[in-house]
C-alpha cells in the first residue's frame, strides 16, 4: 500500500496559556485548548467565568495580556485582519444598523468579507432560514428570532473555517433552538468547525463534541461530555449534587460551586 | 452563504471599504434628523432672518450666511455624528464591524467621509440659499473657499464629539453634555461676538469654535482681504481639530462596558 504523506494540518484554533485582564482584574487566566477542523467545541461555565472574555481575544476585540492565539495557524495578535477572514462571529449582545434592511445587511456585510451576492442569491438565502417575505424589511423590525437567524447567516456568510457563537440560543424558543442545532450539525457537515459558549447542559451535550468549564477565568477540564461524566463520577463535588447517576449538569455545578452568579 | 470550500482569503480593502461607504450613506440618508439639523434648521435662520432689523442687528447679511452654515455643521456633527456613533457602539454595531476583516481605521474613516459629504453639500444648499434671500452675488470662487471652510468646520466639530465620545461611555450623558456644550457654544459665538456681553465675552468668543468659524465665514463671503484675525480664527481651528481629535482617538472605546 502506497502511503502519501500528507502534511499536518494546523489546529483550526490553538489556545496557549491565554490571560485576559481589564486593568487589574485577570478574567481569563492560562487557559489553553485546540479545535480540530469539523469539530464542535463547547465552553461552559457560569456567568462572568470567562467565556465571552476568551472569546473576545480570539475575535480580536480584547487584547490578551499574554499567551498564544492562532486561528488556522495564524496568529491573531500579529495577523488579526487574515485571522478574521477566517473567522465567522456571532457575538452575544451585537446588532445591525437598524435602518439598514435584511438585503442591505446582506450585501454589505457579505461585502466585508469579499462575498458578491446578487439579489436572487439572498432572495435564495434568505427563503433557507425563513426570512424570505422580511427581505425588504429594517432590521429594527425584525422580531428577536428573525434577527438571531440573519446574525448566525451573516457569521456563516462566507462559510468561514471557525464559526465562534456567544450564547446563540439565548432568549430562543424550543423550536428555534432545534432550528440552529439543525443549522450547526449542517455547518459541520461543510468542514466548519465551531466554539460555541452556553449555559445549557442539554444543548451541550445534544451539539458538542468536547466541551471545557471554565469557572473565574480558570480552565477545570475539557473533553467529551460522556467521558467527563465518567471522569467527574465519584468526585464528592460532583455527588453532592447528583441526584441519581451524576449527569453533565451535576459535574458543572459540582465543579463550579451551586452559588448564584450575577 | 456559500457552498464552496471553506474560505480563508483575506477580501479586498477596496470592497470592503465601499461596504461601510455603502452602509453609512444609508444609514444617514435615512436618518431624517441629521438632514433636518445640517440643511432645514439653517434655512429657516436664513429666511427668518430676511425680516425686520435683525439682519443689521446680527452683523449683516454674510455673518448671518456664516451663523447658518455654523450652525448646520455644529448640530450634524456634534449632535448627529457623536449621537450616532455613541448610539452604535451602545447596541453593538461597532462591535459587530470589528468583528469582520475590516481595519478599524477603515470603519471610522468611512463614517468620517460620509459625514464630511453630508456636510459639505448641506453647506453648498444653504449659501446658495443664504445668498439668493439676502441678495448676495458670489462668484465661484467664493464657493469653493465657503466649501473649504465648511470642511475646516465639520473637522472642528467632529473632532470635538469624537472627544466627546472618547471620553464619556453613557450615550445618554453624551446626549446630554453635547446638547449643553452645543447651546454654550453657540450662545458664545453669536451673543459674546456682539460685545453686548462685555470685551472678555467678546475676546473668548472670537476664539471659541463657533466664533472662529463664524469670522472665517463672514470673510469669504464678504471678500474681505485676509486679516491677521482670519489667520487667528484659522489657527484656533486647527488646534481644536488636533487637540480634540487626540483626545478623541487615543480615549475611545469601541464598547460601552
Amino acid at each position: 500500500m502506497n502511503e502519501v504523506n500528507m502534511p499536518a494540518q494546523p489546529s483550526v484554533l490553538d489556545i496557549s496559556d491565554l490571560r485576559v485582564a481589564y486593568g487589574a482584574r485577570t478574567v481569563v487566566e492560562g487557559v489553553s485548548f485546540q479545535i480540530d477542523r469539523g469539530e464542535i467545541f463547547g465552553l461552559l461555565g457560569p456567568n462572568g467565568a470567562g467565556k465571552t472574555s476568551t472569546l473576545s481575544a480570539i475575535e480580536g476585540l480584547v487584547k490578551p495580556k499574554s499567551g498564544r492565539l492562532l486561528v488556522d495557524g495564524i496568529d491573531v495578535q500579529k495577523e488579526p485582519l487574515d485571522a478574521k477572514a477566517r473567522l465567522g462571529v456571532q457575538l452575544q449582545s451585537s446588532s445591525f444598523q437598524a435602518e439598514l434592511t435584511i438585503q442591505q445587511i446582506a450585501r454589505i456585510y457579505g461585502g466585508l468579507y469579499g462575498v458578491k451576492l446578487s439579489r436572487e442569491q439572498i432572495g435564495k438565502s434568505m427563503r433557507a432560514i425563513g426570512l424570505e417575505e422580511e427581505l425588504g424589511k429594517r432590521f429594527k423590525q425584525l422580531s428577536g428570532g428573525q434577527q438571531q437567524r440573519l446574525a448566525l447567516f451573516i457569521a456563516t456568510i462566507h462559510n468561514p473555517l471557525l464559526l465562534l457563537l456567544d450564547e446563540p440560543t439565548a432568549g430562543l424558543d424550543p423550536q428555534s433552538r432545534r432550528g440552529l442545532w439543525r443549522r450547526i450539525e449542517e455547518l459541520r457537515g461543510e468542514g466548519n468547525s465551531i466554539l460555541l459558549t452556553t449555559h445549557s447542559m442539554e444543548e451541550a451535550q445534544a451539539v458538542c463534541d468536547r466541551v471545557a468549564i471554565i469557572d473565574h477565568g480558570v480552565l477545570l477540564t475539557v473533553g467529551e461530555p460522556s467521558e467527563l461524566i465518567d471522569k467527574h463520577r465519584e468526585d464528592p463535588r460532583v455527588l453532592s449534587v447528583a441526584h441519581g447517576a451524576p449527569t453533565l449538569e451535576d459535574v458543572f455545578i459540582g465543579l463550579t460551586g451551586s452559588e448564584i452568579r450575577d | 452563504m456559500t457552498n464552496a470550500a471553506v474560505d480563508t482569503a483575506r477580501p479586498p480593502l477596496g470592497l470592503a471599504m465601499t461596504s461601510l461607504l455603502r452602509a453609512d450613506s444609508i444609514v444617514i440618508l435615512n436618518s431624517k434628523t441629521s438632514l433636518v439639523l445640517s440643511t432645514l434648521l439653517p434655512i429657516v435662520i436664513l429666511v427668518a432672518t430676511t425680516f425686520g432689523k435683525a439682519q443689521s442687528r446680527l452683523g449683516g447679511s454674510s455673518l448671518i450666511i456664516g451663523l447658518a452654515l455654523t450652525l448646520g455643521l455644529l448640530t450634524s456633527c456634534l449632535l448627529g455624528f457623536t449621537l450616532a456613533l455613541a448610539h452604535d457602539r451602545h447596541i453593538g454595531v461597532l462591535q459587530r464591524l470589528r468583528v469582520t476583516p475590516a481595519p478599524n481605521w477603515m470603519i471610522m474613516t468611512s463614517r468620517l467621509i460620509v459625514q464630511v459629504a453630508t456636510n459639505l453639500i448641506a453647506s453648498v444648499i444653504v449659501v446658495i440659499v443664504g445668498a439668493i434671500v439676502h441678495g448676495l452675488t458670489l462668484n465661484v470662487g467664493q464657493y469653493l473657499l465657503v466649501i473649504a471652510v465648511a470642511l475646516l468646520g465639520a473637522a472642528v466639530f467632529l473632532a470635538i464629539g469624537q472627544a466627546l465620545v472618547g471620553l464619556i461611555q453613557s450615550t445618554n450623558a453624551i446626549s446630554a453634555i453635547g446638547r449643553l456644550l452645543m447651546i454654550v457654544l453657540l450662545l458664545l459665538g453669536i451673543f459674546g461676538g456682539t460685545g453686548i456681553l462685555g470685551d472678555t465675552i467678546k475676546a473668548i468668543s472670537d476664539w471659541s469654535p463657533v466664533g472662529a468659524l463664524m469670522t472665517l465665514f463672514s470673510d469669504v463671503l464678504n471678500q474681505s482681504a485676509w486679516s491677521g484675525q482670519d489667520t487667528g480664527s484659522l489657527l484656533a481651528c486647527v488646534a481644536y481639530i488636533v487637540v480634540f481629535a487626540f483626545i478623541g482617538i487615543r480615549w475611545f472605546r469601541w464598547d460601552s462596558r
